[in-house]
């Protein structure tokens, strides 16, 4: 599992800004937003990983480290290799004052809804993306993004 | 006075007789009486404006001529209470379903628990005919309009039944959710809770029961 991160370190060696690689959990591999684009493509060409399972967003703002950034992480999966043991990730760390990142939409469609989704939980703006519209939550919503760590619910 | 316009309820003193429940000031702890601005008669509309400086009263004119007439009979205290009992012996329920209150409600419909025996009829109407709206799991804001819209098509009489916690308070998204209606009495009048998560088919049955009971000693609109 191991050998996936280093492949792509291999590659792009000034692009990984950081990994993870817990054999039994996740393996992740954080990149810049820039080479964000590259890695995917590498990862699903040369490597097999043909589909996103989900997108998940981070607010890092307020856990260990406080870095004022959101982070969005590709969980990705592959209908043709075999031997995967844990979750392969792609992350990014993109600027929480103002998040704007490429989508990667066209490189694995099934991105689609979920890059809508982060886009109205974390206000993350996809660059690229064919329908940025929100996805679940009213549509009378007026607050900021709601999983943001400053935000406050309105209670009873 | 006018710190009470000023958050938009009709504060009156004292006394003016109908329709008044008191107030206690946040402030002073004092208990003022309010007066519901649809409660005031026509004739007492332009005293009520005149001496409490408010810009309007709603106008509600009471039943008049024969309405009246028939107004009275039914609430003579007979008729009434067979009216009563022949709306809460045959209830025709509509249920909205948003969770896993469903489950329950639908076991309570069984043969085991049997609720016809008590003129709970199966929930297989349309809105038109029905006479209880039961709301069955957690609402969100975006559904909140749409349940209000249900409940609005629904001809009178009708009550409400707020089944398990979500529907009551907001059960498991209680006060920090930022789009759960936190109980649904926020927006519909509720006349029954039944507790629990969800409750089980022997509690929903309580609460059909004090609903006939509710139903058969009120009275009549």
């Amino acid at each position: 599992m191991s050998a996936i991160v280093e492949q792509v370190e291999a590659k792009f060696s000034s692009a990984v800004v950081e990994k993870v690689l817990d054999e039994k959990k996740l393996v992740k591999v954080v990149v810049s937003p820039e080479n964000l684009r590259q890695v995917a493509l590498y990862l699903r060409d040369t490597m097999g990983f043909d589909h996103v399972k989900a997108v998940t967003g981070v607010d890092l703002s307020r856990l260990l480290k406080k870095e004022n950034k959101i982070e969005v992480i590709y969980h990705l999966g592959s209908y043709t290799r075999e031997g995967l043991t844990a979750e392969v990730a792609l992350s990014t760390k993109v600027d929480k004052s103002n998040p704007h990142m490429p989508t990667l939409t066209d490189i694995w469609p099934s991105c689609e809804y979920h890059e809508r989704e982060v886009y109205e939980m974390f206000g993350v703006v996809f660059e690229g993306h064919p329908d940025l519209r929100r996805l679940l939550l009213p549509e009378y919503w007026m607050d900021i993004p709601p999983m943001l760590k400053e935000y406050e619910p309105a209670g009873r | 006075m006018s710190t009470f316009m000023a958050r938009g309820l009709r504060a009156l003193p004292g006394h003016f007789k109908t329709g008044i429940f008191g107030y206690r000031l946040a402030d002073s702890g004092e208990i003022v009486n309010m007066v519901e601005e649809s409660v005031v008669s026509p004739d007492k509309v332009g005293e009520v404006v005149a001496r409490y400086g408010v810009e309007k009263v709603n106008k509600v004119y009471g039943p008049r001529g024969l309405e009246y007439v028939l107004y009275r009979f039914r609430n003579f205290r007979l008729i009434r209470y067979l009216l009563n009992w022949g709306r809460m012996a045959s209830l025709f329920p509509a249920h909205i379903t948003t969770a896993c209150c469903s489950v329950e409600f639908a076991a309570t419909h069984s043969p085991r628990y049997d609720p016809e025996r008590f003129g709970w009829l199966p929930a297989t109407g349309s809105l038109r005919q029905s006479d209880v709206l039961v709301v069955e799991g957690t609402v969100t804001s975006k559904m909140a309009m749409r349940l209000r819209l249900v409940y609005d098509q629904m001809p009178d009489p009708k009550w409400v039944i707020a089944m398990g916690a979500c529907a009551i308070s907001g059960g498991l998204y209680a006060k920090d959710s930022y789009n759960v209606i936190q109980g649904i009495d926020d927006i519909l009048p509720v006349d029954v809770y039944v507790p629990g998560c969800p409750p089980r088919p022997e509690t929903f049955f309580q609460g059909i029961l004090l609903l006939r009971e509710k139903i058969l000693y009120s009275g009549v609109a």
